[in-house]
């Protein structure tokens, strides 16, 4: 059993098997199913074995100069924290960023197969880019297909096209929402309260990176599951620029410094009892 | 998630020169939301006897509110302070009451005895004891700081190296844990002195 | 979804909780009142199953009643937060109640309060504390703009922000607030937040 994912090359009916001499060349990867009696319980354990990293916070928004995206870099399994220096804002193509919440093998995998094989392609074609609306219906098409497989892809993306500035959400359950302003990943709560709050359409690049930082800062002081570094790139008409990544360690005694003469860094004699 | 894990703690108590040291985060969470970055989980029994207590929230609370009460009927029929030993089996015996609903906790108990020998140990949520001659770890991060403390301890230190590795052991090792962190707590016990400090750590 | 949240300013505390008594898919009632004004000086924000919460609240409410009865003097807000946290922890190993409470109040001494105690009974003095779904919305609105010595007029700004990114985040959004306060004249009724009217309001 081959699964079938030529929905991934544009002119292609999205159903259908692969014509032979092609096999392998032109078109997306498709995956070996397991031949076993137990499908649903060889998934699970399959689940389990790469069990996604879940815990994280990124964000994206459109404003009048552009999308500004940022992302937290933590990874955790469990409790333990296995790196602090993920990077989640995969860089899909000049024009276009894409984020990562969920399996981080199926999010890299999936990008990196979004920028070559079909944004590229659809450049090589069509002697033009993808649009932001294209590039993410394809991804959207591909992971609907693999839909109860147990595929984990919380993602935006965002990106700069004919038409403007643009921004998808699109998950592995086969959802995808055009939107202004999406945070996804456990800490997306917090985030969005910060983001909500502080949102104006008409905000300079400044403002908005600062926003998006401010978001993410507080995502992570809340968020057990979201810390590290939090990178804020800004997409343009000429294209995605990383602005900043400042370690939140550091951030957060740059929002609120040690008050001089308080409890912190002093040494205080016990009264005895 | 165990039950253990609910809250988030990391405790680590270190011996030294005729001193020793306790350390703690400083986290109270639910989960893996955080509720307040204040918390204390060790508690000053006397002088110099503390006792830190790891695990869930509300057990640590309700264990060290049942411990000072019979540490001061102690007192008050004794005239005099519990030794550390003493007191370690008292915890033990506490916790062993409750041997088939037991208090969600993992103690670590540090003190210096009457001739200025340091005492440390641990025990499991049911009061089985473990004594330890360098030191003693427990909570989410557990797992981090014995290697941490594995590798930094070094017998006989002074009281300012103690500190010294004992916050860096704390600081490396909760920022390898989801559920712990956010500043640390340090106590470090000589003879004459307690010194209490609150060490800055990364907040996310 | 039940939500409930509060914060310390200069010289009061402010809490509010959602008015909506839910019942699987079934919207009960959108005016119930889930802040009890303990005593004069203190309030008790419960969220939690309504049972529960109202026969906890009461007996509490009742037990601080009687103190002050028997000893001619009121307890202090630590006092009282303390007391239900022992019966919530009694309770606990027994038949839980199934209540997470903040509790405000204002002393002469030690000034406004607010207590965070969940339902397994941990117990924690903070400046700004949620429960609830609305807890996440409401947590990071609060540490964004919460700022020490705080006035009315900014507290209750910042809780009217925490109450529309509630309406507008929280799929099961509830759609009434009200919002109570206490200072050193009180404890009472601030304000109410409806974006529907119950029919029954003015009966309430």
């Amino acid at each position: 059993m081959k699964l079938d994912t030529s929905g991934l090359e544009s002119a292609a009916p999205l159903v259908g098997a692969s014509s032979g001499f092609l096999d392998g060349f032109a078109d997306a990867p498709s995956f070996e199913v397991p031949t076993t009696n137990d499908f649903d319980g060889f998934q699970k354990e399959a689940i389990q074995m790469v069990k996604p990293a879940k815990g994280t916070t990124t964000l994206a928004f459109i404003f009048k100069d552009g999308v500004m995206v940022a992302a937290d870099s933590r990874a955790s399994m469990g409790g333990y924290i296995s790196s602090q220096s993920v990077k989640k804002i995969i860089e899909i193509n000049p024009y276009m960023l894409g984020t990562m919440a969920g399996g981080a093998a199926d999010c890299q995998f999936w990008h990196r197969n979004l920028g070559i094989k079909v944004c590229r392609l659809h450049e090589l074609a069509n002697k033009r880019r993808i649009s932001v609306t294209g590039a993410s219906k394809l991804l959207a098409n591909i992971l609907y297909s693999y839909r109860g497989m147990g595929l984990s892809v919380g993602t935006m993306i965002a990106g700069w096209d004919e038409t403007g500035p643009g921004l998808y959400y699109v998950d592995s359950e086969g959802g995808r929402l055009k939107g202004m302003r999406f945070s996804v990943g456990s800490g997306s709560p917090y985030a969005y309260g910060v983001l909500d709050d502080g949102y104006r359409y008409d905000m300079s690049v400044e403002e908005a990176a600062e926003l998006a930082r401010r978001a993410i800062y507080h995502a992570t002081f809340r968020d057990g599951a979201s810390g590290g570094v939090a990178s804020v790139y800004h997409v343009g008409p000429n294209g995605w620029k990383k602005l900043s990544g400042d370690d939140v360690g550091e951030l957060h005694y740059h929002y609120y410094p040690v008050v001089e003469g308080a409890v912190e860094q002093e040494m205080v004699e016990v009264a005895a009892a | 998630m165990s039950i253990f894990e609910y809250n988030g703690s990391a405790l680590i108590a270190m011996v030294g020169k005729n001193c020793f040291a306790i350390a703690s985060d400083r986290r109270l969470g639910v989960q893996l939301q955080t509720v307040a970055t204040d918390f204390k989980r060790i508690n000053q029994v006397h002088d110099r006897l503390f006792i830190g207590l790891s695990g869930l929230a509300t057990d640590a609370q309700t264990l060290y509110q049942r411990l000072m009460f019979r540490h001061k009927l102690y007192q008050l029929r004794e005239e005099r302070d519990m030794k550390p030993e003493t007191f370690a089996s008292l915890v033990s015996a506490i916790l062993y009451e409750k041997r088939f609903g037991p208090y969600f906790c993992q103690p670590v108990i540090a003190g210096l005895s009457d001739e200025d020998r340091p005492f440390i140990c641990t025990m499991d949520s049911i009061g089985a004891k473990e004594l330890a001659k360098d030191f003693v770890v427990a909570g989410t991060a557990s797992e981090s700081l014995y290697g941490a403390c594995e590798a930094m301890f070094k017998p006989d230190m002074e009281a300012e190296e103690l500190f010294e590795i004992v916050s860096q052991a704390l600081l490396s090792s909760v920022d390898r844990d989801c559920l712990s962190g956010w500043g640390g707590h340090v106590f470090v016990v000589t003879p004459t002195e307690v010194k209490e400090r609150i060490l800055k750590g990364r907040m996310d | 979804m039940e939500s409930i949240f509060g914060l310390v300013g200069d010289g009061f505390a402010v809490v509010a909780a959602d008015t909506s008594a839910v019942h699987s898919i079934l919207v009960h009632k959108s005016n119930e009142d889930k802040i009890m004004v303990l005593d004069s000086h203190k309030l008790v924000a419960a969220s939690g199953e309504p049972g529960d919460r109202v026969q906890f609240t009461e007996y509490i409410q009742k037990n601080v009643a009687l103190y002050q009865f028997r000893n001619g003097i009121p307890l202090t807000t630590a006092a009282a937060a303390n007391f239900t946290r022992g019966e919530l922890a009694t309770a606990l190993r027994k038949n839980p109640y199934m209540v997470n409470i903040l509790m405000a109040g204002f002393d002469k001494e030690a000034g406004a309060s607010l207590y965070y105690i969940d339902y397994i009974a941990s117990l924690h003095k903070v400046e700004k504390g949620a429960f609830g779904y609305g807890s996440y919305f409401a947590l990071s609105l609060m540490d964004r703009h919460y700022h020490s010595g705080m006035s009315v007029e900014e507290a209750i700004d910042l809780v009217d922000k925490c109450i529309i990114e509630i309406r507008s985040r929280l799929v099961v959004a509830p759609p009434n607030f009200v919002i109570k306060i206490v200072d050193k004249d009180g404890a009472r009724e601030y304000a109410w937040r409806e974006s529907i009217r119950d029919a029954s309001v003015a009966a309430a």
